[in-house]
Protein backbone atom coordinates (compact mmCIF):
# COMPACT_ATOMS: atom_id res chain seq x y z
CA UNK A 1 0.00 0.00 0.00
CA UNK A 2 1.08 3.50 -0.65
CA UNK A 3 1.61 5.62 2.07
CA UNK A 4 -1.62 7.70 2.62
CA UNK A 5 -1.13 11.31 3.82
CA UNK A 6 -3.30 13.23 6.34
CA UNK A 7 -5.01 15.07 3.11
CA UNK A 8 -6.02 11.96 1.22
CA UNK A 9 -7.36 10.83 4.70
CA UNK A 10 -9.20 13.62 5.15
CA UNK A 11 -10.44 14.15 1.84
CA UNK A 12 -11.71 9.79 2.28
CA UNK A 13 -13.10 10.27 5.64
CA UNK A 14 -14.88 13.65 4.08
CA UNK A 15 -16.46 11.15 1.04
CA UNK A 16 -17.50 8.47 3.58
CA UNK A 17 -19.08 10.51 6.19
CA UNK A 18 -20.95 12.37 3.54
CA UNK A 19 -22.22 9.35 2.16
CA UNK A 20 -23.80 7.98 4.82
CA UNK A 21 -25.08 11.29 5.39
CA UNK A 22 -26.63 11.60 2.14
CA UNK A 23 -28.21 7.97 2.14
CA UNK A 24 -29.41 9.10 5.76
CA UNK A 25 -31.24 12.07 3.99
CA UNK A 26 -32.46 10.16 0.89
CA UNK A 27 -33.76 7.69 3.15
CA UNK A 28 -35.41 10.72 5.30
CA UNK A 29 -36.72 11.87 2.31
CA UNK A 30 -38.04 8.56 -0.06
CA UNK A 31 -39.83 7.58 3.72
CA UNK A 32 -42.22 10.16 3.27
CA UNK A 33 -43.26 9.20 -0.26
CA UNK A 34 -43.54 5.76 0.80
CA UNK A 35 -46.04 4.15 3.39
CA UNK A 36 -44.68 3.00 6.57
CA UNK A 37 -44.81 -0.44 5.87
CA UNK A 38 -42.78 -0.13 3.31
CA UNK A 39 -39.95 1.96 4.20
CA UNK A 40 -40.41 3.18 7.88
CA UNK A 41 -38.02 6.83 8.32
CA UNK A 42 -35.21 6.87 10.14
CA UNK A 43 -36.66 8.07 13.16
CA UNK A 44 -39.19 5.60 13.26
CA UNK A 45 -36.54 2.78 13.06
CA UNK A 46 -34.34 4.38 15.86
CA UNK A 47 -37.42 4.64 17.57
CA UNK A 48 -37.95 0.76 17.37
CA UNK A 49 -34.28 0.63 17.94
CA UNK A 50 -34.39 2.32 21.13
CA UNK A 51 -36.62 -0.50 22.24
CA UNK A 52 -33.74 -2.96 21.99
CA UNK A 53 -32.55 -0.90 25.26
CA UNK A 54 -36.02 0.49 27.38
CA UNK A 55 -37.89 -2.65 26.67
CA UNK A 56 -36.81 -5.50 28.71
CA UNK A 57 -38.84 -7.90 26.43
CA UNK A 58 -36.85 -7.01 23.56
CA UNK A 59 -33.71 -6.59 25.15
CA UNK A 60 -34.16 -10.20 26.37
CA UNK A 61 -34.52 -11.50 22.75
CA UNK A 62 -31.43 -9.70 21.82
CA UNK A 63 -29.28 -11.17 24.38
CA UNK A 64 -30.63 -14.80 24.12
CA UNK A 65 -29.80 -14.68 20.35
CA UNK A 66 -26.10 -13.78 21.50
CA UNK A 67 -26.14 -16.52 24.21
CA UNK A 68 -26.79 -18.71 21.29
CA UNK A 69 -24.22 -17.62 19.06
CA UNK A 70 -21.71 -17.49 21.84
CA UNK A 71 -22.24 -20.90 22.59
CA UNK A 72 -22.46 -22.11 19.52
CA UNK A 73 -19.25 -21.05 18.28
CA UNK A 74 -17.99 -22.50 21.43
CA UNK A 75 -19.18 -25.86 20.82
CA UNK A 76 -18.72 -25.95 17.19
CA UNK A 77 -14.67 -24.66 17.71
CA UNK A 78 -14.52 -27.37 20.88
CA UNK A 79 -15.44 -29.95 18.59
CA UNK A 80 -13.49 -28.73 15.47
CA UNK A 81 -10.24 -29.10 17.17
CA UNK A 82 -11.07 -32.37 18.57
CA UNK A 83 -11.81 -33.58 15.09
CA UNK A 84 -8.54 -31.75 13.52
CA UNK A 85 -6.02 -33.08 17.00
CA UNK A 86 -7.35 -36.72 16.14
CA UNK A 87 -6.44 -36.21 12.01
CA UNK A 88 -2.90 -35.09 13.42
CA UNK A 89 -2.82 -38.17 15.79
CA UNK A 90 -3.81 -40.36 13.50
CA UNK A 91 -3.09 -39.36 9.67
CA UNK A 92 -5.49 -42.45 8.26
CA UNK A 93 -8.51 -40.61 9.30
CA UNK A 94 -7.38 -37.39 6.88
CA UNK A 95 -9.17 -38.66 4.30
CA UNK A 96 -12.36 -39.43 5.62
CA UNK A 97 -12.75 -36.10 7.49
CA UNK A 98 -11.78 -34.19 4.58
CA UNK A 99 -13.57 -35.77 1.56
CA UNK A 100 -16.31 -37.39 3.90
CA UNK A 101 -17.52 -35.35 6.82
CA UNK A 102 -16.29 -32.13 5.58
CA UNK A 103 -17.53 -31.89 2.27
CA UNK A 104 -21.23 -33.15 3.51
CA UNK A 105 -21.28 -30.65 6.52
CA UNK A 106 -20.16 -27.60 3.74
CA UNK A 107 -22.75 -28.98 1.20
CA UNK A 108 -25.89 -29.55 3.31
CA UNK A 109 -28.31 -26.97 3.06
CA UNK A 110 -28.21 -24.22 6.39
CA UNK A 111 -32.25 -24.58 6.30
CA UNK A 112 -32.01 -28.56 5.95
CA UNK A 113 -30.83 -28.24 9.18
CA UNK A 114 -33.03 -25.99 10.86
CA UNK A 115 -35.81 -28.16 9.43
CA UNK A 116 -34.65 -31.21 10.54
CA UNK A 117 -33.75 -29.82 14.36
CA UNK A 118 -37.13 -29.05 14.56
CA UNK A 119 -38.54 -32.37 13.34
CA UNK A 120 -36.15 -34.45 15.56
CA UNK A 121 -36.13 -32.60 18.14
CA UNK A 122 -39.01 -30.07 19.69
CA UNK A 123 -38.71 -25.77 19.54
CA UNK A 124 -36.18 -25.22 21.99
CA UNK A 125 -32.92 -23.65 22.99
CA UNK A 126 -31.14 -27.03 22.33
CA UNK A 127 -32.38 -27.21 19.36
CA UNK A 128 -31.38 -24.02 18.20
CA UNK A 129 -27.45 -24.66 19.50
CA UNK A 130 -27.51 -27.93 17.42
CA UNK A 131 -28.84 -26.17 14.20
CA UNK A 132 -25.99 -22.98 14.54
CA UNK A 133 -23.49 -25.72 15.48
CA UNK A 134 -23.88 -27.75 12.88
CA UNK A 135 -24.29 -24.71 10.01
CA UNK A 136 -20.76 -23.49 11.58
CA UNK A 137 -19.01 -26.21 11.98
CA UNK A 138 -17.41 -27.08 8.41
CA UNK A 139 -16.13 -23.45 8.98
CA UNK A 140 -14.18 -24.23 12.16
CA UNK A 141 -13.07 -27.70 11.00
CA UNK A 142 -11.25 -25.78 7.72
CA UNK A 143 -9.37 -23.69 9.94
CA UNK A 144 -8.58 -25.97 12.33
CA UNK A 145 -7.01 -28.42 10.37
CA UNK A 146 -5.16 -25.74 8.35
CA UNK A 147 -4.26 -24.58 11.89
CA UNK A 148 -2.60 -28.16 12.57
CA UNK A 149 -1.51 -28.68 9.13
CA UNK A 150 0.70 -25.42 9.78
CA UNK A 151 2.82 -26.46 12.75
CA UNK A 152 6.39 -26.33 12.42
CA UNK A 153 7.36 -29.62 12.57
CA UNK A 154 10.59 -28.97 14.50
CA UNK A 155 8.88 -26.86 17.21
CA UNK A 156 6.69 -29.95 18.32
CA UNK A 157 10.35 -31.76 17.90
CA UNK A 158 11.35 -29.25 20.19
CA UNK A 159 8.52 -29.98 22.42
CA UNK A 160 8.76 -33.66 22.42
CA UNK A 161 12.18 -32.87 23.78
CA UNK A 162 10.88 -30.77 26.60
CA UNK A 163 8.22 -32.61 28.12
CA UNK A 164 6.65 -36.22 27.83
CA UNK A 165 3.47 -35.50 29.10
CA UNK A 166 1.17 -34.89 25.54
CA UNK A 167 -1.33 -32.18 27.68
CA UNK A 168 1.27 -30.01 28.53
CA UNK A 169 2.49 -30.53 25.39
CA UNK A 170 -0.61 -29.55 23.92
CA UNK A 171 -1.30 -26.41 25.71
CA UNK A 172 1.84 -25.17 25.95
CA UNK A 173 3.03 -25.94 21.93
CA UNK A 174 -0.07 -27.17 20.00
CA UNK A 175 -2.33 -24.61 21.15
CA UNK A 176 -0.69 -21.61 20.89
CA UNK A 177 0.98 -22.47 17.23
CA UNK A 178 -2.67 -23.04 15.93
CA UNK A 179 -4.64 -20.26 17.87
CA UNK A 180 -3.86 -17.41 14.95
CA UNK A 181 -5.60 -20.09 12.92
CA UNK A 182 -8.63 -20.84 15.63
CA UNK A 183 -8.94 -17.38 15.91
CA UNK A 184 -9.75 -16.50 12.10
CA UNK A 185 -11.86 -19.53 12.39
CA UNK A 186 -14.18 -18.01 15.16
CA UNK A 187 -14.13 -14.64 13.82
CA UNK A 188 -15.46 -16.39 10.32
CA UNK A 189 -17.49 -18.82 12.36
CA UNK A 190 -18.98 -16.07 14.39
CA UNK A 191 -19.97 -13.83 11.45
CA UNK A 192 -21.57 -16.96 9.90
CA UNK A 193 -23.60 -17.41 13.04
CA UNK A 194 -25.15 -14.42 12.96
CA UNK A 195 -25.62 -14.06 9.14
CA UNK A 196 -26.74 -17.44 8.28
CA UNK A 197 -27.54 -19.43 11.31
CA UNK A 198 -29.97 -17.30 12.96
CA UNK A 199 -32.07 -19.30 10.38
CA UNK A 200 -32.98 -21.39 13.46
CA UNK A 201 -34.39 -19.17 15.31
CA UNK A 202 -36.98 -18.69 12.50
CA UNK A 203 -38.44 -22.11 13.03
CA UNK A 204 -36.72 -23.58 16.41
CA UNK A 205 -37.25 -20.69 18.53
CA UNK A 206 -39.85 -19.07 20.44
CA UNK A 207 -37.30 -16.56 21.70
CA UNK A 208 -34.42 -14.49 19.88
CA UNK A 209 -34.16 -11.93 17.32
CA UNK A 210 -34.89 -14.72 14.37
CA UNK A 211 -38.61 -14.62 16.35
CA UNK A 212 -38.50 -11.07 16.69
CA UNK A 213 -38.32 -10.63 12.75
CA UNK A 214 -40.34 -13.25 12.43
CA UNK A 215 -43.45 -11.80 14.78
CA UNK A 216 -42.44 -8.37 13.05
CA UNK A 217 -42.99 -9.32 9.64
CA UNK A 218 -46.32 -10.81 10.47
CA UNK A 219 -47.62 -7.72 11.92
CA UNK A 220 -45.99 -5.94 8.77
CA UNK A 221 -43.71 -3.53 12.08
CA UNK A 222 -41.76 -2.60 8.75
CA UNK A 223 -39.67 -0.52 11.55
CA UNK A 224 -39.09 -3.57 13.67
CA UNK A 225 -37.46 -5.73 10.46
CA UNK A 226 -35.78 -2.42 10.08
CA UNK A 227 -34.39 -2.22 13.61
CA UNK A 228 -33.85 -6.12 13.92
CA UNK A 229 -31.41 -5.77 10.87
CA UNK A 230 -29.50 -2.75 12.34
CA UNK A 231 -29.05 -4.43 15.94
CA UNK A 232 -27.60 -7.18 14.58
CA UNK A 233 -24.91 -5.34 12.65
CA UNK A 234 -24.28 -3.27 15.66
CA UNK A 235 -23.40 -6.50 17.95
CA UNK A 236 -22.02 -7.94 15.27
CA UNK A 237 -19.39 -5.00 14.66
CA UNK A 238 -19.17 -4.10 18.13
CA UNK A 239 -18.27 -7.51 19.05
CA UNK A 240 -15.98 -8.00 16.17
CA UNK A 241 -13.71 -4.94 16.64
CA UNK A 242 -13.61 -4.76 20.39
CA UNK A 243 -13.16 -8.54 21.13
CA UNK A 244 -12.35 -10.43 18.21
CA UNK A 245 -9.90 -8.44 16.31
CA UNK A 246 -8.03 -7.61 19.13
CA UNK A 247 -8.11 -10.95 20.29
CA UNK A 248 -6.90 -12.37 16.84
CA UNK A 249 -4.20 -9.23 16.57
CA UNK A 250 -3.05 -10.67 20.42
CA UNK A 251 -2.52 -14.16 18.56
CA UNK A 252 -1.05 -13.83 15.61
CA UNK A 253 1.63 -11.71 16.82
CA UNK A 254 3.17 -14.99 18.32
CA UNK A 255 3.43 -16.34 14.45
CA UNK A 256 3.51 -15.62 10.88
CA UNK A 257 5.43 -12.37 11.35
CA UNK A 258 8.29 -11.73 9.05
CA UNK A 259 10.92 -10.51 10.97
CA UNK B 1 -3.31 -33.35 -19.03
CA UNK B 2 -1.54 -33.13 -21.70
CA UNK B 3 1.43 -31.60 -20.42
CA UNK B 4 4.51 -32.94 -19.26
CA UNK B 5 3.38 -31.51 -15.56
CA UNK B 6 0.92 -34.62 -14.78
CA UNK B 7 3.47 -36.66 -14.17
CA UNK B 8 4.04 -34.35 -10.81
CA UNK B 9 1.04 -35.45 -9.70
CA UNK B 10 1.30 -37.99 -6.74
CA UNK B 11 -2.17 -38.72 -5.94
CA UNK B 12 -3.08 -40.99 -8.97
CA UNK B 13 -1.18 -44.43 -7.70
CA UNK B 14 -1.87 -43.85 -4.70
CA UNK B 15 -5.63 -43.76 -5.45
CA UNK B 16 -6.42 -46.17 -2.75
CA UNK B 17 -4.11 -46.38 0.00
CA UNK B 18 -5.53 -46.80 3.28
CA UNK B 19 -7.02 -43.41 4.48
CA UNK B 20 -9.21 -43.53 1.12
CA UNK B 21 -10.45 -47.40 2.24
CA UNK B 22 -11.20 -45.93 5.31
CA UNK B 23 -12.72 -42.81 4.00
CA UNK B 24 -15.19 -45.38 2.03
CA UNK B 25 -15.82 -47.60 4.72
CA UNK B 26 -16.78 -44.64 6.47
CA UNK B 27 -19.36 -43.54 4.01
CA UNK B 28 -20.27 -46.97 3.89
CA UNK B 29 -20.90 -47.26 7.86
CA UNK B 30 -22.57 -44.10 7.59
CA UNK B 31 -25.26 -45.10 5.40
CA UNK B 32 -25.70 -48.65 7.10
CA UNK B 33 -25.99 -46.24 10.41
CA UNK B 34 -28.78 -44.48 8.43
CA UNK B 35 -30.76 -47.21 7.52
CA UNK B 36 -30.25 -49.56 10.74
CA UNK B 37 -31.29 -46.28 12.70
CA UNK B 38 -34.38 -45.29 10.39
CA UNK B 39 -35.67 -49.33 11.42
CA UNK B 40 -36.24 -48.11 14.49
CA UNK B 41 -37.66 -45.15 13.69
CA UNK B 42 -40.57 -43.70 12.74
CA UNK B 43 -40.03 -42.69 8.75
CA UNK B 44 -41.38 -39.19 9.32
CA UNK B 45 -38.67 -38.69 11.78
CA UNK B 46 -36.15 -40.54 10.15
CA UNK B 47 -36.96 -42.20 6.41
CA UNK B 48 -34.61 -44.80 5.26
CA UNK B 49 -31.69 -44.40 2.55
CA UNK B 50 -34.28 -46.49 0.24
CA UNK B 51 -37.23 -44.74 0.64
CA UNK B 52 -35.36 -41.27 -0.44
CA UNK B 53 -33.36 -42.53 -3.18
CA UNK B 54 -36.67 -43.19 -4.49
CA UNK B 55 -37.95 -40.19 -3.88
CA UNK B 56 -34.98 -38.36 -5.50
CA UNK B 57 -36.01 -40.65 -8.78
CA UNK B 58 -39.52 -39.81 -8.59
CA UNK B 59 -38.23 -36.13 -8.06
CA UNK B 60 -35.84 -36.21 -11.01
CA UNK B 61 -38.66 -37.90 -13.29
CA UNK B 62 -41.32 -34.94 -12.37
CA UNK B 63 -41.38 -32.54 -14.91
CA UNK B 64 -43.00 -29.58 -12.50
CA UNK B 65 -40.18 -30.39 -9.66
CA UNK B 66 -37.84 -30.24 -12.23
CA UNK B 67 -38.65 -27.11 -13.39
CA UNK B 68 -38.74 -25.91 -9.51
CA UNK B 69 -35.06 -27.42 -9.46
CA UNK B 70 -34.30 -25.39 -12.74
CA UNK B 71 -34.92 -22.08 -11.41
CA UNK B 72 -33.13 -22.47 -8.04
CA UNK B 73 -30.66 -22.89 -10.21
CA UNK B 74 -31.22 -20.02 -11.77
CA UNK B 75 -31.84 -17.78 -8.99
CA UNK B 76 -28.48 -19.13 -7.74
CA UNK B 77 -26.42 -18.69 -10.98
CA UNK B 78 -28.00 -14.87 -11.55
CA UNK B 79 -27.15 -13.73 -7.71
CA UNK B 80 -23.33 -15.33 -8.03
CA UNK B 81 -22.70 -12.94 -11.18
CA UNK B 82 -24.73 -10.06 -10.30
CA UNK B 83 -22.39 -10.19 -6.97
CA UNK B 84 -19.77 -11.32 -8.93
CA UNK B 85 -20.17 -8.01 -11.30
CA UNK B 86 -20.83 -5.67 -8.21
CA UNK B 87 -18.30 -6.90 -5.92
CA UNK B 88 -15.45 -6.63 -8.50
CA UNK B 89 -16.37 -3.05 -9.16
CA UNK B 90 -16.93 -2.30 -5.81
CA UNK B 91 -13.20 -4.10 -4.83
CA UNK B 92 -11.74 -2.15 -7.76
CA UNK B 93 -13.25 1.65 -7.03
CA UNK B 94 -11.68 1.09 -3.60
CA UNK B 95 -7.94 0.28 -5.06
CA UNK B 96 -8.36 2.03 -7.76
CA UNK B 97 -10.04 5.47 -6.44
CA UNK B 98 -8.52 6.16 -3.38
CA UNK B 99 -10.76 9.08 -2.08
CA UNK B 100 -12.95 6.15 -1.76
CA UNK B 101 -11.19 3.42 -0.34
CA UNK B 102 -12.54 4.23 3.36
CA UNK B 103 -16.39 4.77 2.10
CA UNK B 104 -15.94 1.10 0.69
CA UNK B 105 -13.20 -0.61 3.05
CA UNK B 106 -13.69 0.73 6.02
CA UNK B 107 -17.91 1.61 5.55
CA UNK B 108 -19.89 -0.14 3.26
CA UNK B 109 -17.51 -3.62 3.45
CA UNK B 110 -17.95 -4.35 6.92
CA UNK B 111 -21.89 -2.55 6.84
CA UNK B 112 -22.83 -5.49 4.06
CA UNK B 113 -20.62 -7.97 6.39
CA UNK B 114 -22.61 -7.58 9.06
CA UNK B 115 -25.82 -7.41 7.77
CA UNK B 116 -27.73 -10.79 8.41
CA UNK B 117 -28.85 -13.23 5.68
CA UNK B 118 -32.33 -12.87 7.14
CA UNK B 119 -32.90 -9.27 7.24
CA UNK B 120 -32.27 -8.97 3.38
CA UNK B 121 -34.41 -11.64 3.27
CA UNK B 122 -37.00 -10.13 5.02
CA UNK B 123 -36.66 -6.47 3.99
CA UNK B 124 -36.96 -7.64 0.11
CA UNK B 125 -40.49 -9.49 0.96
CA UNK B 126 -41.08 -6.06 1.98
CA UNK B 127 -40.20 -4.04 -0.78
CA UNK B 128 -40.74 -6.83 -3.34
CA UNK B 129 -43.30 -9.33 -2.39
CA UNK B 130 -42.99 -13.11 -2.44
CA UNK B 131 -41.02 -13.30 -6.00
CA UNK B 132 -37.84 -14.26 -7.67
CA UNK B 133 -36.52 -10.76 -7.42
CA UNK B 134 -36.64 -11.09 -3.55
CA UNK B 135 -34.74 -14.23 -3.39
CA UNK B 136 -32.18 -12.95 -5.97
CA UNK B 137 -32.00 -9.80 -4.06
CA UNK B 138 -31.16 -11.36 -0.99
CA UNK B 139 -29.13 -14.38 -2.30
CA UNK B 140 -27.03 -11.52 -3.95
CA UNK B 141 -26.61 -8.92 -1.23
CA UNK B 142 -25.29 -12.22 1.12
CA UNK B 143 -22.87 -12.68 -1.50
CA UNK B 144 -21.49 -9.50 -2.55
CA UNK B 145 -19.39 -8.69 1.08
CA UNK B 146 -17.67 -11.82 0.14
CA UNK B 147 -17.02 -11.31 -3.39
CA UNK B 148 -15.34 -7.60 -2.23
CA UNK B 149 -12.88 -8.95 0.75
CA UNK B 150 -11.99 -11.83 -1.69
CA UNK B 151 -10.67 -9.58 -4.76
CA UNK B 152 -9.75 -6.97 -2.49
CA UNK B 153 -7.15 -9.02 -1.18
CA UNK B 154 -6.40 -9.99 -4.28
CA UNK B 155 -5.53 -6.26 -5.08
CA UNK B 156 -4.07 -6.05 -2.03
CA UNK B 157 -1.47 -8.87 -2.61
CA UNK B 158 -0.38 -8.22 -6.01
CA UNK B 159 3.33 -7.97 -6.10
CA UNK B 160 4.19 -4.54 -6.05
CA UNK B 161 7.30 -5.04 -8.46
CA UNK B 162 5.14 -7.10 -10.50
CA UNK B 163 3.29 -4.31 -11.29
CA UNK B 164 6.27 -1.97 -11.49
CA UNK B 165 7.70 -4.53 -14.48
CA UNK B 166 4.64 -3.71 -16.14
CA UNK B 167 4.88 -0.37 -16.00
CA UNK B 168 8.34 -0.25 -17.43
CA UNK B 169 7.16 -2.64 -19.91
CA UNK B 170 4.21 -0.57 -21.57
CA UNK B 171 2.48 2.41 -20.28
CA UNK B 172 -1.07 1.33 -21.23
CA UNK B 173 -2.65 0.56 -18.10
CA UNK B 174 -5.24 -1.53 -19.86
CA UNK B 175 -2.23 -3.79 -21.15
CA UNK B 176 -1.04 -3.55 -17.49
CA UNK B 177 -4.47 -4.65 -16.59
CA UNK B 178 -5.11 -7.59 -18.93
CA UNK B 179 -1.79 -8.88 -19.02
CA UNK B 180 -0.48 -8.40 -15.28
CA UNK B 181 -3.44 -7.70 -12.84
CA UNK B 182 -6.03 -9.47 -13.98
CA UNK B 183 -4.14 -12.65 -14.61
CA UNK B 184 -2.76 -12.39 -11.18
CA UNK B 185 -5.84 -11.66 -9.51
CA UNK B 186 -7.41 -15.08 -11.18
CA UNK B 187 -7.16 -16.97 -8.08
CA UNK B 188 -8.76 -14.53 -6.03
CA UNK B 189 -11.69 -14.40 -8.07
CA UNK B 190 -11.71 -17.76 -9.10
CA UNK B 191 -11.72 -17.89 -4.57
CA UNK B 192 -14.82 -15.78 -4.78
CA UNK B 193 -16.54 -17.83 -7.01
CA UNK B 194 -16.32 -20.63 -5.75
CA UNK B 195 -17.12 -19.17 -2.06
CA UNK B 196 -20.14 -17.72 -3.96
CA UNK B 197 -21.24 -20.97 -4.93
CA UNK B 198 -20.84 -22.45 -1.65
CA UNK B 199 -22.69 -19.93 0.07
CA UNK B 200 -25.53 -19.24 -2.25
CA UNK B 201 -26.58 -22.74 -1.78
CA UNK B 202 -26.70 -22.45 2.13
CA UNK B 203 -28.86 -19.58 1.46
CA UNK B 204 -31.03 -19.91 -1.76
CA UNK B 205 -33.48 -22.75 0.19
CA UNK B 206 -33.57 -20.74 2.80
CA UNK B 207 -34.78 -17.10 0.77
CA UNK B 208 -37.15 -19.23 -1.30
CA UNK B 209 -38.55 -20.85 1.72
CA UNK B 210 -39.85 -17.79 3.00
CA UNK B 211 -39.77 -15.01 0.59
CA UNK B 212 -40.23 -17.32 -3.05
CA UNK B 213 -42.81 -17.94 -5.12
CA UNK B 214 -41.24 -21.35 -6.59
CA UNK B 215 -37.74 -23.32 -6.47
CA UNK B 216 -36.66 -26.23 -4.31
CA UNK B 217 -36.92 -23.88 -1.05
CA UNK B 218 -40.21 -23.51 -1.98
CA UNK B 219 -41.02 -27.18 -2.35
CA UNK B 220 -38.83 -28.11 0.99
CA UNK B 221 -41.79 -25.73 2.66
CA UNK B 222 -44.76 -27.37 1.28
CA UNK B 223 -43.35 -30.86 2.43
CA UNK B 224 -42.77 -29.45 5.89
CA UNK B 225 -45.93 -28.18 6.38
CA UNK B 226 -47.39 -31.90 5.02
CA UNK B 227 -44.63 -33.53 8.03
CA UNK B 228 -43.77 -35.12 3.96
CA UNK B 229 -40.26 -36.09 5.96
CA UNK B 230 -38.96 -37.97 2.39
CA UNK B 231 -39.54 -35.23 0.47
CA UNK B 232 -37.09 -32.65 2.52
CA UNK B 233 -34.63 -35.63 2.70
CA UNK B 234 -35.23 -35.76 -0.73
CA UNK B 235 -34.17 -32.42 -1.36
CA UNK B 236 -31.73 -32.44 1.22
CA UNK B 237 -29.74 -34.96 0.09
CA UNK B 238 -30.16 -34.06 -4.42
CA UNK B 239 -28.50 -30.48 -2.88
CA UNK B 240 -26.06 -31.87 -1.19
CA UNK B 241 -24.72 -34.04 -4.11
CA UNK B 242 -25.39 -31.49 -6.34
CA UNK B 243 -22.97 -29.08 -4.70
CA UNK B 244 -20.50 -32.05 -3.96
CA UNK B 245 -20.74 -33.03 -8.18
CA UNK B 246 -19.93 -29.69 -8.92
CA UNK B 247 -17.41 -29.27 -6.43
CA UNK B 248 -15.29 -31.95 -7.91
CA UNK B 249 -15.97 -31.94 -11.39
CA UNK B 250 -15.80 -27.79 -11.75
CA UNK B 251 -14.39 -26.60 -8.61
CA UNK B 252 -11.63 -29.30 -8.39
CA UNK B 253 -9.85 -29.22 -11.13
CA UNK B 254 -9.97 -25.84 -11.75
CA UNK B 255 -7.98 -25.27 -8.24
CA UNK B 256 -5.64 -27.99 -8.88
CA UNK B 257 -4.80 -26.35 -12.50
CA UNK B 258 -4.49 -22.52 -10.94
CA UNK B 259 -2.43 -24.12 -7.86
CA UNK B 260 -0.06 -25.89 -10.48
CA UNK B 261 0.46 -23.12 -12.55
CA UNK B 262 0.39 -20.03 -9.56
CA UNK B 263 2.29 -22.04 -7.30
CA UNK B 264 5.39 -22.44 -8.64
CA UNK B 265 6.22 -19.05 -8.94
Amino acid sequence: MRETSSRSMIVQHFVAEGTIVLVLVAWWVASRNLPAYVLPGPVAVAQSMARFVTDSEVAFNALVSFARVAASVVIAMTLALGVAAAVRAAPILNATVERRILIFLNSFPSVGWAILGVVWFKISTPTVLFIQTAIILPFCIINALAGFRQIDPDLNELGLSLTRSPLRRFFKVTLPLVAPFLMAGIRVAYGICWKIALVSELFGASSGLGYLLMRAQSTSDAAMVFACCLVIVVIYTLTDYLLLKPLAARFSINQGQET
Amino acid sequence: MTDARSEALPQKPRAWSKGTVLAHLFTVGFIAAWWGYSQIIPAYQLPGPWLVAERIVSFLSDSDELAQLALSLAHVSIAIAAAFVFGCLLAALAHYVPPLRLLIDGRLTPFLNAFSAIGWLFLAMLWFGLDSFTVIFAVTLILIPFTIINVRTGLQELDGELIELGRSLSRSPFRTATKIVIPLLVPYLFAALRNSFGVSWKVVLTAELFGGSGGVGFLLNIARQQFDTETIFAIITFILIFVVFAEFVLFRPIQRQLDRSFGRA
